[in-house]
C-alpha cells in the first residue's frame, strides 16, 4: 500500500485536514475521502472537465491534481459555490435556459463558468465556447449552456443577480 | 387520444411554453446523486477481469492468490456459477465466459472486495492461461469458407439449448429479408439506375456518466438493483429468468442517469455479474466502470456495409431500391443486430418507393458487439438513401429540393411497408429548411465556385429523415401506465412507468397533467424510478415517451378531472361540462368565474361523508399493430419527419470540414415544452455532427485502439454550428396535445446532409464515414481505398 | 482507483537546494510541477522507475516571467495560462502566446507548466516548436560538490534526444527558459491542425519566425515542425533555402516541398505518415504565402 501523508487545506471556505496516499488524486480525495460527490469522475485523464474544481481561484481538472498538492491551498468545489454571486447567476441562467439535461457535466460546467466570469465578466458566445472547450457534454449540444453563461454575465453586469 | 384536442381555455396554457426542467436546480448545484454517488452501508466494490486476448480458449484460471488478498470477499469465474444462463436477444452471451473468450471485452472473472483499490489489485493476481485461436476480424472474413467459428457447437449440450450453451455450426447471427412490390419491374421502368457501396463505422455512446450498478439481496432473498436501465420492467423479467427467481421478488430503482441514448436498453454481463457477487457474498455490491472500460465494454452503434441500388424515371419519380447489408454482429448479439427493423422502414418508406427489397446478414466476429443507439440504424440507412437522392437528381438534371418534394409523401399515404402517414409534415419540413437556409441559390452558387482558386470551399446539402413518432409496437405491449394522486393541498403525485433519462420526460409529463388540471408546474411531484411503485412501461426507446407516456398521463388526468367535476357539478348544481379547472380553482367554463379553490374542494371530498380521495390510473396502449412475418404493418401510432440543411466549409489543403450552420425543420406534431424540445434537437444535431465528422471507434484485429477521449473525438463547444430550428406542427390526432416523438430525429440525417454539402463544395462524393480531415483529404486526392461490395447471400428467409 | 503504487516517498521542498538534494539522492524521482502529464503517466504505470514523487511547485522563484538583461526569462513553473496572458510574453514572444491559445483547455493551461511541457518532451508538444523557433535556451540547475547550486545553459535546439527524452541529467532541474525578445520587424506564425481550436494533440504543428528587411529579404529564418518526428524538429534545409531570400511563389513552393521532405512522421491512430507530410507541405505553403502577402 502507498504511504500516506497528512495535508491541510481550505475546502469551500472551511479549513480541514486529510490523510491521503501519494498517488491519490484530488478527485478521489474529494469524492471518497471527504464525501463530496458533486465533483464527477468523467474520464480520469483531463479530457472531459467533469471533475473541474477551483484551486486558489483557478479552474483545474481535479483528476490530474495530486491530492498532496492541495496542501496549503484553497479548494472550491461545486458545493462551495452556493454563496458566490456569479455561481448563483449562472445557476439561475442554467435552469431558465434549459442548459441542463442529464446534468452529469453540469457541476464541471458551473465551476468552469464561474471561473470564466471571475476573469472575464462579460463574455460573448465565442468566449464562452472557448472557455468550456475542455468540458464535454453529450446531451445539450452546448447551445443553451453558452446562452446561459452569456446571460449570467449580462445579468451580473446589470446588477440583477442577488 | 382519439378525441377532440383540448384547446387552451385561457392565456395561461402551458403548451408551447419554455418550461425549465424540474430537476435542473438540483443538478446545477451538484446535489443530484447519480449511481456513482450512491453508497449502501456494508457495500463491497466489484471489479471485472476482462480478456487480454481477442479469440482464445481459456485453458486455466487460477484465482487462489486473488482470493487470499486481504480485503477480498469473493472471486467468481464461470466455474463458480455452473447454472448461469446466457443473456441477450439471441441468448448467446454467458455473463462469465466459460471455456473460451470471443472478444477483447469478455468477462472472465470478477472480484468483490472492501474497496475498489483492493478489487483492482486482486484482478492483477488472477492468472489466466489462454490458447490463441484465429481472430475473425471482420464480418466478411467470418463468412469465408473455413473461417473459424465464433460460437462453435458445444459437445453435450441439451437439445434445443440456446446458442450460448450449445453453439452453432456457422457464423450467421441473424438474417432479415424484406420486400414490397417487384424490384425487377421497378428497375426495368427506370431511366436512371445507380449503385453504391456505403461503409458506416463504429461509434459509441460516450455517456458522460460511466456505467454502474449496485445489487443487494435483502434478508428475505429479494433482489434490489440500483440500475440505470432504460427498460426497468423488461429488466426485471430478464433478471428473473437469469437468476431463476420469481420476478415479483426483484425491485429495480433507477438513480438519475448520466446519459442513455440507447446504451441501457439491453442486459449486460456486468450487471448480472454484480448480482452473482451480491448473492455469493450476502452484501451489497457496487460496480462502476472506468472510462477506459466504458469504451472497451459498451455496446457500439451498429457498423454497416451496405450496397444500395436505386432507380428513378426521367421525370423524377422514384422506382425502386434494392439493399444488401452486412452487419458485423460482434462476438455476442445485442440490439445492433435488430437495427434492420428500423433500416428497412427507411429504405421502404422514406420518400415514395413503389418497389423495394432489403436484405441483411448479421455475422458473428471477434469484434465488439453493437447495441441500440439513438436512431437505431436510421443514420446508416438515411446516409445511403439521401446520397442516392442527390445523385439521381443530378443524373436527370433536376434540382435536389424539387426531386425530393416530388417524392415526399403527404398525409393520408400508406407506404409499401404498411405504414400509415396520418399527420405528415414531410413536405413542409423540406420547404421550411430549404427556404430559411437559402438552399437552392447557395447550392448553385457553391457548385459554380468549385473550380475557382482558393483552398477553402463552401457547400450546402439537404437531407430528410423519417422515424417512428408514436411508439413502436415491437414488444407484446407498447403501452405505459400512470397513477395520479391528488392530495388535500392540491398537490399532484404523478407516478409514471416512463423513465427520465435526462431528456425531460418528467417535465413534459407534468406539463401535460398540469394543463389538464389547471395547476402550476410547482404542484406536481413525479415518481418514476421504482418498479415496486410505478406501473408498467415498456421503456425509453424509439422516441416514444412523450407520445405514449404523455397520453397515459393525460388519460389519468382526465379521469381525475372527470371525478372532480362530477362531484363539483353536484355541489354547484350544474352540469359537469359547465365547469372547468383553471389556475388551481374550479371555475365556470363559460365565464371563468371562480367557484372554489381546488385544494379546498379536495379536502371537502376527503373529509365529508363521501370520504373520497382522488386517485386515478390509466394505461395507454397505442393503436398501432405488430408487424406481420413479412415485416409489414403500421407499427407506430404516428410518424415524424425532419429536414436538415447543413452548410459546411471544406479546407481542401487539410480536409478539415467545418460545420457552419444547420437549418432544421422538425415535424413534431406539436411543441409541448419549447425549452425541452429545443434542447433535444440541439443535442441531437451535435451528436449527428460527431457521427459525421469526428467520432470514430477504431477497431483493428478485434481491439479498440482509442478507448479514451483523447483519441475518440466528441464535439466540443467551439465546434458547434449555428443552428436555426423550426418546428412544423402537424397536430397529430393521436398524439398528446397533438405531439409526436422527437428524441432520435435530430441525429438521423446530419451525416447525410453533410455528405451532400461536401459534394456541393468539392464535387467529391464520399460514401464512408466519418468525414475526418484525413478521410476527406484522401477522398479529394483519390487516395481513399475503394469499398468492396457487400457479399450477397441466397435469399432464403432465415427463421 | 489508485495506480501502480510506484511512489514510496513524497517530498515538497521549499528551496531549490533542497529540491536538488532530493533529486540527487533519491535514486530516481518523478518531478511534479502541474501534474497534467505526470498523473496520467503514473496511472498508466509508465513511471515505474521513480521511487520518489518530488513536488517542486513550492520552490520559490521558479514561476517568474521577467526581462533579464537582453533576454526574456520564463520560469519553469510559469503555467501555460501565464504564457497566454502575460504582457511580457505577448509583447516579446507572441509566438508562445499564440501557441498557448491552442493548448488543451483552460483547466489544463491553468496547471500545466512550461518546464513540464519541455521535460515531457512529447514529439507533439505544442510549446516546443515555438520555443525552437525563438532560439530558446534552457537553464538547468544542479548541486555542486560543495552543496551550492550551479546553473548551466543549453540551447533547446538539440535538447530533445528522443520521444520523452532530453539532455537533462537525473540530478538536474530545469529552472527557466531564456529567449531573445522579438525584434522589431520579426514575423511569427503558428499553425496547428485539427478540428478544434485547442483540445487536440497535434496532428502536425508548424512554428515560423524570421526577420524581414525593407527589401523583403528574410533572415534568421526558423521553421520548427511538431508531431512529425521523434522530437520537435527544426527544418534546417528549408530554413537555409529561405535564408536571405525574398518570398515569391516559386520559393514558397520549393520551401513547402522541402519542409515535407524533412518531416519524418509515423502512422498512428491519429493520422498516417502520408497525410502528415501532405499537411506539412500544404500548411507551410499557406503560411509562407500569408507571410509573403502580409
Amino acid at each position: 500500500m502507498s504511504l500516506t501523508h497528512e495535508i491541510g487545506f481550505t475546502l469551500n471556505g472551511v479549513q480541514r485536514r486529510a490523510t491521503v496516499g501519494i498517488e491519490t488524486s484530488a478527485l478521489e480525495m474529494l469524492r471518497e475521502g471527504v464525501g463530496l460527490t458533486g465533483t464527477k469522475y468523467g474520464c480520469g485523464e483531463g479530457e472531459c472537465g467533469a471533475c473541474t474544481i477551483l484551486v486558489d481561484g483557478l479552474s483545474v481538472n481535479s483528476c490530474l491534481l495530486f491530492a498532496l498538492d492541495c496542501d496549503g491551498r484553497e479548494i472550491t468545489t461545486v458545493e462551495g459555490l452556493a454563496g458566490d454571486a456569479r455561481a448563483q447567476a449562472l445557476q439561475k441562467a442554467f435552469v431558465a435556459h434549459g442548459a441542463v439535461q442529464c446534468g452529469f457535466c453540469t457541476p464541471g460546467m458551473m465551476v468552469q463558468a464561474t471561473h470564466l466570469l471571475a476573469t472575464q465578466p462579460h463574455p460573448d458566445a465565442a468566449a464562452a465556447q472557448r472557455a468550456i472547450e475542455g468540458n464535454l457534454c453529450r446531451c445539450t449540444g452546448y447551445q443553451k449552456i453558452v446562452e446561459a453563461i452569456v446571460e449570467a454575465g449580462q445579468a451580473l453586469a446589470a446588477g440583477d443577480a442577488t | 387520444m382519439n378525441e377532440t384536442l383540448a384547446r387552451p381555455t385561457s392565456a395561461a396554457s402551458l403548451i408551447g411554453q419554455r418550461i425549465p426542467k424540474m430537476d435542473a436546480p438540483e443538478k446545477a448545484s451538484g446535489r443530484t446523486r447519480y449511481i456513482h454517488d450512491i453508497d449502501l452501508p456494508g457495500q463491497l466494490h466489484a471489479a471485472i477481469l476482462r480478456s487480454t486476448r481477442v479469440h482464445a480458449r481459456i485453458v486455466r484460471i487460477d484465482t487462489a492468490a486473488a482470493r487470499a488478498l486481504p480485503g477480498v470477499h469473493c472471486v467468481l469465474t464461470a466455474a463458480d456459477v455452473p447454472d448461469q444462463r446466457p443473456i441477450g436477444v439471441a441468448k448467446d452471451h454467458l455473463p462469465l465466459k466459460r471455456d473460451r473468450v470471443r472478444s477483447e471485452r469478455d468477462e472472465i472473472a470478477a472480484v468483490a472486495a472492501d474497496s475498489e483499490a483492493v478489487a483492482l489489485a486482486a484482478l492483477k493476481l488472477i492468472e489466466v492461461e489462454y490458447e490463441d485461436l484465429p481472430v475473425v476480424a471482420d464480418a466478411e472474413a467470418a463468412l469465408a469458407p473455413g473461417a473459424a467459428l465464433v460460437h462453435p457447437p458445444i459437445a453435450g449440450a441439451a437439445a434445443g439449448a440456446p446458442v450460448g450453451l450449445a453453439g452453432k455450426t456457422d457464423n450467421i447471427a441473424m438474417r432479415f429479408d424484406y420486400g414490397h412490390g417487384d424490384v425487377a419491374r421497378g428497375e426495368a421502368e427506370s431511366d436512371v439506375v445507380i449503385e453504391d457501396v456505403f461503409e458506416l463505422h463504429y461509434v459509441t455512446h460516450c455517456c458522460m456518466g460511466v456505467s454502474g450498478v449496485i445489487a443487494e439481496f435483502d434478508a428475505k432473498g429479494n433482489l434490489l438493483l440500483y440500475s440505470n436501465t432504460q427498460v426497468p420492467f423488461l429488466h426485471k423479467r430478464e433478471f428473473a429468468e437469469i437468476l431463476g427467481m420469481d420476478p415479483g421478488r426483484i425491485r429495480i430503482i433507477q438513480p438519475p442517469i448520466g446519459g442513455g441514448f440507447g446504451s441501457k436498453l439491453d442486459i449486460y454481463p456486468f450487471e448480472v455479474i454484480c448480482v452473482f457477487l451480491a448473492r455469493a457474498t450476502g452484501r451489497p455490491v457496487k460496480l462502476v466502470f472506468s472510462r477506459e472500460e466504458e469504451f472497451l465494454a459498451s455496446p457500439t452503434r451498429q457498423p454497416v456495409r451496405l450496397t444500395l441500388r436505386s432507380g428513378c424515371k426521367g421525370d423524377g419519380t422514384l422506382t425502386f431500391r434494392s439493399v444488401h447489408t452486412l452487419h458485423d454482429n460482434g462476438a455476442y448479439t445485442s440490439w445492433g443486430a435488430t437495427t434492420p427493423f428500423v433500416m428497412m422502414q427507411t429504405f421502404s418508406s422514406l420518400y415514395r418507393v413503389p418497389h423495394c427489397d432489403y436484405h441483411t446478414v448479421a455475422v458473428y466476429s471477434n469484434n465488439p458487439y453493437a447495441g441500440s443507439f439513438r436512431g437505431y440504424g436510421n443514420l446508416q440507412a438515411t446516409f445511403a438513401v439521401e446520397a442516392h437522392m442527390d445523385k439521381m437528381a443530378e443524373a436527370i438534371g433536376m434540382e435536389p429540393l424539387a426531386f425530393r418534394l416530388k417524392n415526399a409523401q403527404a398525409a393520408g399515404e400508406v407506404t409499401g411497408q404498411g405504414m400509415v402517414f396520418r399527420s405528415c409534415g414531410f413536405q413542409d419540413c423540406l420547404r421550411s429548411a430549404a427556404e430559411r437556409s437559402d438552399f437552392s441559390r447557395k447550392r448553385r452558387e457553391y457548385a459554380a465556385r468549385r473550380d475557382e482558386p482558393g483552398a477553402v470551399k463552401r457547400g450546402i446539402g439537404i437531407a430528410s429523415m423519417l422515424h417512428v413518432g408514436g411508439g413502436a409496437k415491437i414488444y407484446p405491449s407498447d403501452g405505459c401506465g400512470t397513477i395520479l394522486k391528488l392530495d388535500d393541498f392540491g398537490h399532484v403525485t404523478l407516478i409514471t412507468g416512463a423513465s427520465e433519462i435526462g431528456q425531460g420526460s418528467e417535465t413534459v409529463l407534468s406539463q401535460l397533467v398540469c394543463e389538464e388540471l389547471g395547476l402550476p408546474m410547482s404542484a406536481v411531484t413525479v415518481v418514476n424510478n421504482d418498479t415496486d411503485i410505478t406501473p408498467w412501461d415498456v421503456g425509453v426507446h424509439a422516441s416514444r415517451t412523450t407520445f405514449i407516456a404523455g397520453n397515459s398521463a393525460i388519460g389519468a388526468a382526465r379521469k381525475a378531472k372527470a371525478k372532480i367535476l362530477a362531484a363539483a357539478a353536484t355541489r354547484f348544481d350544474c352540469a359537469p361540462d359547465a365547469l372547468e379547472l383553471n389556475g388551481g380553482r374550479i371555475v365556470r367554463a363559460a365565464t371563468g368565474e371562480p367557484l372554489t379553490e381546488l385544494a379546498r374542494f379536495l379536502r371537502g371530498l376527503h373529509f365529508s361523508d363521501r370520504a373520497e380521495l382522488v386517485m386515478t390510473s390509466f394505461y395507454y396502449e397505442p393503436p398501432s399493430v405488430h408487424q406481420d412475418k413479412a415485416f409489414k404493418g403500421d407499427v407506430s401510432a404516428a410518424y415524424a419527419w425532419a429536414a436538415q440543411v447543413v452548410e459546411v466549409e471544406v479546407d481542401t489543403d487539410t480536409g478539415v470540414v467545418r460545420m457552419i450552420r444547420v437549418t432544421a425543420a422538425h415535424d413534431v406534431g406539436r411543441v409541448l415544452n419549447r425549452l425541452g424540445i429545443e434542447g433535444q434537437i440541439e443535442g441531437g444535431i451535435v451528436m449527428g455532427q460527431g457521427y459525421a465528422l469526428t467520432e470514430n471507434l477504431v477497431v483493428e484485429g478485434g481491439r479498440i485502439r482509442n478507448p479514451n477521449f483523447r483519441d475518440y473525438k466528441l464535439i466540443t463547444a467551439p465546434e458547434v454550428p449555428e443552428m436555426d430550428i423550426a418546428f412544423i406542427e402537424s397536430m397529430d390526432g393521436e398524439g398528446p396535445q397533438g405531439a409526436k416523438g422527437v428524441g432520435e430525429a435530430p441525429a438521423i440525417c446530419i451525416a447525410a446532409a453533410t455528405a451532400s454539402a461536401i459534394y456541393n463544395a468539392t464535387g467529391v462524393r464520399i460514401t464512408s464515414l466519418p468525414f475526418t480531415p484525413e478521410r476527406v483529404y484522401r477522398a479529394l486526392h483519390g487516395a481513399l481505398p475503394p469499398l468492396r461490395a457487400t457479399p450477397r447471400m441466397s435469399t432464403e428467409a432465415a427463421q | 482507483m489508485s495506480g501502480s503504487d510506484a511512489f514510496e516517498r513524497y517530498l515538497a521542498p521549499t528551496s531549490l537546494a533542497q529540491a536538488l538534494a532530493a533529486l540527487a539522492e533519491s535514486g530516481g524521482a518523478a518531478v511534479l510541477a502541474g501534474g497534467t502529464d505526470l498523473m496520467p503517466q503514473s496511472r498508466a504505470g509508465r513511471v515505474r522507475s521513480a521511487r520518489m514523487l518530488l513536488n517542486i511547485r513550492r520552490v520559490p522563484g521558479l514561476e517568474a516571467v521577467e526581462v533579464d538583461g537582453d533576454a526574456l526569462r520564463l520560469g519553469a513553473l510559469a503555467t501555460i495560462a501565464t504564457l497566454l496572458i502575460h504582457p511580457l510574453v505577448r509583447r516579446h514572444a507572441s509566438l508562445l502566446s499564440e501557441a498557448a491559445n491552442h493548448f488543451a483547455s483552460d483547466q489544463i493551461r491553468n496547471a500545466a507548466t512550461l518546464g513540464g511541457n519541455i521535460c515531457n518532451a512529447s514529439p507533439a508538444g505544442d510549446m516546443l516548436g515555438p520555443l525552437l523557433a525563438l532560439d530558446a535556451e534552457v537553464e538547468l540547475a544542479s548541486l555542486a560538490g560543495d552543496g551550492s547550486v550551479r546553473f548551466r545553459r543549453l540551447p533547446l535546439d538539440g535538447f530533445f534526444s528522443g520521444p520523452g527524452r532530453t539532455l537533462r541529467e537525473s540530478g538536474e532541474l530545469l529552472t527557466a527558459v531564456r529567449l531573445r525578445p522579438a525584434s522589431h520587424g520579426q514575423i511569427v506564425r503558428f499553425y496547428k491542425t485539427g478540428t478544434r481550436p485547442a483540445l487536440d494533440i497535434s496532428t502536425i504543428s508548424i512554428a515560423f519566425a524570421a526577420r524581414r528587411d525593407g527589401g523583403g529579404r528574410l533572415s534568421d529564418v526558423r521553421l520548427a515542425l511538431g508531431a512529425v518526428a521523434p522530437t520537435p524538429l527544426r527544418a534546417r534545409r528549408t530554413e537555409a533555402l529561405l535564408e536571405g531570400s525574398r518570398l515569391d511563389a516559386g520559393l514558397v513552393a520549393q520551401a513547402a516541398q522541402s519542409a515535407a521532405s524533412e518531416a519524418k512522421p509515423i502512422d498512428d491512430v491519429r493520422a498516417t505518415a502520408w497525410y502528415r507530410k501532405e499537411l506539412v507541405h500544404n500548411m507551410t505553403r499557406r503560411m509562407l504565402d500569408d507571410v509573403a502577402h502580409a
